[in-house]
């Protein structure tokens, strides 16, 4: 009888050791995957958010600030994607432009993965892969697939009910983790109020003259396909877009900024700092709910049939066909509304004008595929590559 | 720093497990239960998610 | 593709049924079923059988913070228990208002709330004050099935409660609304409904006590016990809960688990009895392992069903019904989905569905609100029924689960259809966010 527990306890002591150390492992390595970025011809110079804010030091939230200097003096703009690590189109948009810009004129400050920490966490309960691959033409590029919110393995405890600095709103307790929840953000606040602290800062010292913050939404989400602008931003959001929509056929609305929801980039940077604050939402039908299996493949092309079915009752917030919402799409509109944007308000304010060629646009994109516009590290100088 | 008590406390938690499985004599499915809640937490203690 | 998904989802169905005809436990089966679902979808590579463990454990960290706040406020009122102290306070309730019947439902409901409301968990509720409730309900003439029903239905409401209610915590988080507003269009329902609850099932006296006997059936408090034993721990809990939000920007974060924690050693320090504490946590872990369990297994459920579609399936089939169809099966899609999915029924259909009621005029905050009380209900449906699981051991009813849930009916429905109609009038009831602010 007593031989026999035995027997039964190693059995499931192994069981348990399989499904932990089996389970465990591909989770351990997504944390330590570095995905290699090639310095373009317009970077020059790159250094670490943490310059900005001490409070970063050591920690697995300091991240790679890419810096493109033009010869001209100018304006400067700050670019920020994976704020929320599970809307790649974002950090795809911006890896395009650190291995491609050419600044002329101006300043371009370049913060590829916002949120470090979430980029290098997983979303518990909601299945989605671990990585991505974007075909180019030397191989495939591998990306992590990241969580909206920093790792609590980072930030942990949550509070019961996070309490948004300065205004006192109170936001549900996961928002602690929410790099878009915790703007202005504070030098010795939570560590995601740290990262948000220095971007600030970056701004104030930087005198950066726009911010761009680049995500995605559902299709569900009424806040989708759209750039979100405070009352300052207003005018060039609206220029930006009827002139995208006038020359290269795509459609993106503006959506004001509620005065009242804090804690929102789009809110709080341009409350708190001169710069003027514009955030991009391209739909991403990968994190809608109603939804088949949460594959790679539909991270990518951005096909599903019940969403299809759906938009039939018109209950999607996006034109959504059989075509689905491919990641060509998505990139293309942030590469292209990013630089409308700089354009416009170089032409409103021309001595600080932020001048960039060498990014696609949304057609060149669409056409050749985001991968095209990949450097292969293999055959790049050493000196150019950054793991991030 | 409020960090270190949580590792602490699932330390606690797991070994409170661990101590409950070895006790058990009979039940397996309870050996099999104190297993289950004790793959997050080990996994936390380590610092692998 | 929803053919494949629902091969899949007939997959876990049945596996989940062939364990339970095994006799084996609602969490092995709810394991088996993640499983048998996971390799279902493995078949047709959503997800790769490679990536099979990972899912699994993955998605047993969905839930792990709740993991702590159970285990460390069981383990809290446990030593508070142990102490004496919750006999103290519940001999005092009796002694004081036994003849005032009233009063006493009504101070009780208010115990059980307390806690729920706190951490928006209603098993904390019954894991704290539970016991001892059900104890004094009894000594007032309550038959144990009605004890049970009426913990069942206020432990419930006491998760909806503000400030604390992690349905609206989870939907406000993946609609971008804010949580605030709350207080109002949770708070004035849950007490209307819980005095509505008590009332209904407590008010008859069925079983013949006196007052003298009521007083004897109650266990002994050590002589030492007193006011100041009692309260300091919950005066450790609430000042470190309050302190971050009256001082959020000096006052660390220290986070349910360790308030509970801090609030433990302070119960255990001023008790008048000493206590071992490692044995005591041990039992504990022992009495909770049921419920631990469950939320792990539910965190796999929910990653594999995601994974392979199911979950999607689930949701498409919520909003693609017609609006008033809809609104109407909300009585029944809630609750139901809470059985399955608990907390994560919130994200599942949760979420699309505040969306879509958004975007066609209803407002969101009291349309959440509404539906947070719809949600505790599901808590007594299986698989899970968590809370209704807890209501039955901690009130020691012994019969039949479903005349136990039979019995809960009336206060059932009024739920249903308040819940319902602030949804329907959710436009209209906007004041009740703004005074709320």
């Amino acid at each position: 009888m007593m031989r026999r527990t035995w027997v039964i306890k190693a059995i499931l002591v192994v069981s348990f050791l399989a499904l932990t150390i089996l389970g465990g492992l591909g989770l351990y390595e997504q944390r330590r995957f570095d995905i290699p970025i090639v310095a373009g011809p317009g970077v020059t110079k790159v250094v670490k958010l943490s310059d900005y804010s001490q409070g970063l030091k050591g920690t697995i939230a300091d991240t790679l600030v890419f810096i493109l200097e033009g010869k001209e003096a100018g304006g400067k703009a700050l670019i920020m994607a994976n704020t929320h690590a599970n809307e790649p189109e974002g950090m795809l948009a911006a890896l395009i432009m650190i291995e491609n810009a050419v600044v002329d004129r101006g300043t371009l400050i370049i913060i590829p993965q916002f949120n470090h920490s979430a980029s290098r966490n997983t979303k518990p309960g909601d299945g989605y892969p671990l990585y991505f691959e974007i075909e180019t033409e030397w191989g495939k590029k591998t990306f992590r697939m990241g969580n909206r919110d920093a790792s609590p393995l980072d930030q942990w405890p949550d509070p019961d009910v996070y309490i948004h600095y300065p205004e006192k709103q109170l936001l549900s307790f996961i928002d602690a983790r929410n790099t878009n929840r915790t703007w202005p953000g504070r030098p010795n606040g939570l560590l995601m109020e740290r990262v948000t602290f220095a971007a600030m800062e970056i701004m104030r010292r930087e005198k950066v003259d726009i911010a761009v913050d680049i995500h995605g939404a559902e299709t569900m989400f009424p806040v989708t396909n759209c750039i979100v602008a405070p009352e300052k931003s207003l005018r060039i959001a609206t220029m930006a877009a009827l002139t995208v929509k006038a020359k290269e056929g795509f459609d993106s609305h503006v959506e004001p900024s509620p005065v009242g929801f804090r804690g929102l980039s789009h809110r709080e940077i341009g409350d708190h700092a001169e710069t003027l604050p514009f955030l991009l939402e391209a739909p991403i039908p990968f994190l809608d709910q109603p939804t088949g299996p949460k594959t790679e493949k539909f991270l990518l092309d951005g096909k599903d049939p019940f969403l299809l079915s759906l938009a039939r009752k018109k209950k999607l917030f996006v034109p959504y066909d059989e075509s689905g919402w491919p990641v060509e799409k998505r990139v293309g509109q942030h590469c292209s509304l990013t630089m409308e944007i700089l354009r416009q308000h170089a032409k409103r304010v021309p001595d600080r004008a932020v001048e960039v060629r060498g990014v696609p646009r949304y057609a060149d994109i669409v056409k050749n595929g985001v991968g095209s516009y990949f450097h292969d590290p293999a055959k790049a100088e050493r000196s150019k590559i950054y793991l991030n | 720093m409020v960090m270190i008590f949580y590792y602490v406390i699932s330390a606690f938690l797991a070994v409170l497990l661990i101590w409950n499985f070895i006790r058990e004599k009979k039940n397996v499915e309870d050996m099999a239960l104190y297993l289950l809640v004790l793959v997050p937490l080990v996994l936390r203690i380590l610092r692998v998610k | 593709m929803s053919g494949q998904i629902g091969i899949i989802l007939g997959v876990m169905i049945l596996a989940y049924a062939a364990a339970k005809a095994a006799k084996l436990s609602v969490e092995i089966s709810m394991f088996l079923s993640a499983v048998a679902g996971g390799i279902g979808g493995a078949l047709v590579r959503t997800p790769s059988f490679g990536q099979l463990f990972r899912h699994l454990v993955e998605g047993s960290f969905t839930y792990l913070d709740v993991i702590l706040v159970f285990s460390t406020a069981t383990i809290f009122m446990a030593i508070i228990s142990e102490s004496g102290g919750v006999n103290y306070v519940v001999r005092a309730t009796v002694r004081y208002f036994y003849n005032k019947r009233v009063i006493a439902l009504l101070l009780l409901m208010i115990i059980i709330l307390i806690p729920g409301a706190l951490t928006g968990a209603g098993s904390i509720s019954l894991l704290v004050v539970g016991a001892p409730v059900a104890m004094a309900l009894g000594l007032l003439g309550i038959p144990k099935r009605r004890v049970a029903a009426i913990l069942f239905i206020v432990a419930g409401l006491s998760a909806a409660a503000p400030p604390v209610n992690i349905w609206a915590m989870i939907l406000t988080a993946g609609t971008a609304i804010p949580y605030v507003g709350f207080e109002l269009p949770l708070g004035i329902p849950v007490l209307l409904l819980g005095t509505f609850t008590v009332l209904v099932l407590g008010l008859r006296k069925q079983a013949a006590t006196t007052f003298e006997k009521a007083l004897k059936g109650m266990p002994e408090v050590p002589a030492k016990m007193s006011w100041w034993r009692v309260l300091i721990p919950f005066l450790v809990f609430f000042g470190s809960v309050l302190a971050y939000r009256i001082w959020p920007f000096r006052f660390p974060v220290l986070g349910l688990p360790l308030e509970f924690t801090l609030s433990a050693v302070a119960a255990w320090l001023v008790s008048p009895k000493k206590i071992n504490i490692l044995t005591l946590s041990r039992d504990t872990v022992k009495r909770l392992l049921p419920l631990l369990a469950t939320i792990v297994v539910v965190g796999m459920l929910q990653q594999v069903m995601t994974a392979t579609g199911v979950r999607g399936l689930l949701s498409f089939a919520v909003i693609s019904t017609p609006l008033v169809l809809l609104i109407l099966s909300l009585a029944v899609v809630i609750p139901v989905s809470e059985g399955v999915l608990t907390y994560g029924a919130a994200a599942v259909v949760g979420i699309p569905l505040i969306w879509y009621l958004d975007s066609i005029g209803f407002h969101a905050t009291v349309a959440i609100a509404g539906l947070t009380l719809l949600w505790p209900l599901g808590d007594g449906l299986p698989p899970t029924a968590l809370i209704g699981r807890l209501s039955v051991m901690v009130s020691e009813y012994k019969e039949s689960y479903w005349k136990f849930l039979r019995s809960t009916w009336l206060p059932w429905l009024l739920i249903t259809i308040v819940g319902i109609l602030m949804i329907v009038f959710s436009a209209r009831l906007e004041f009740l966010v703004r005074w709320s602010m």
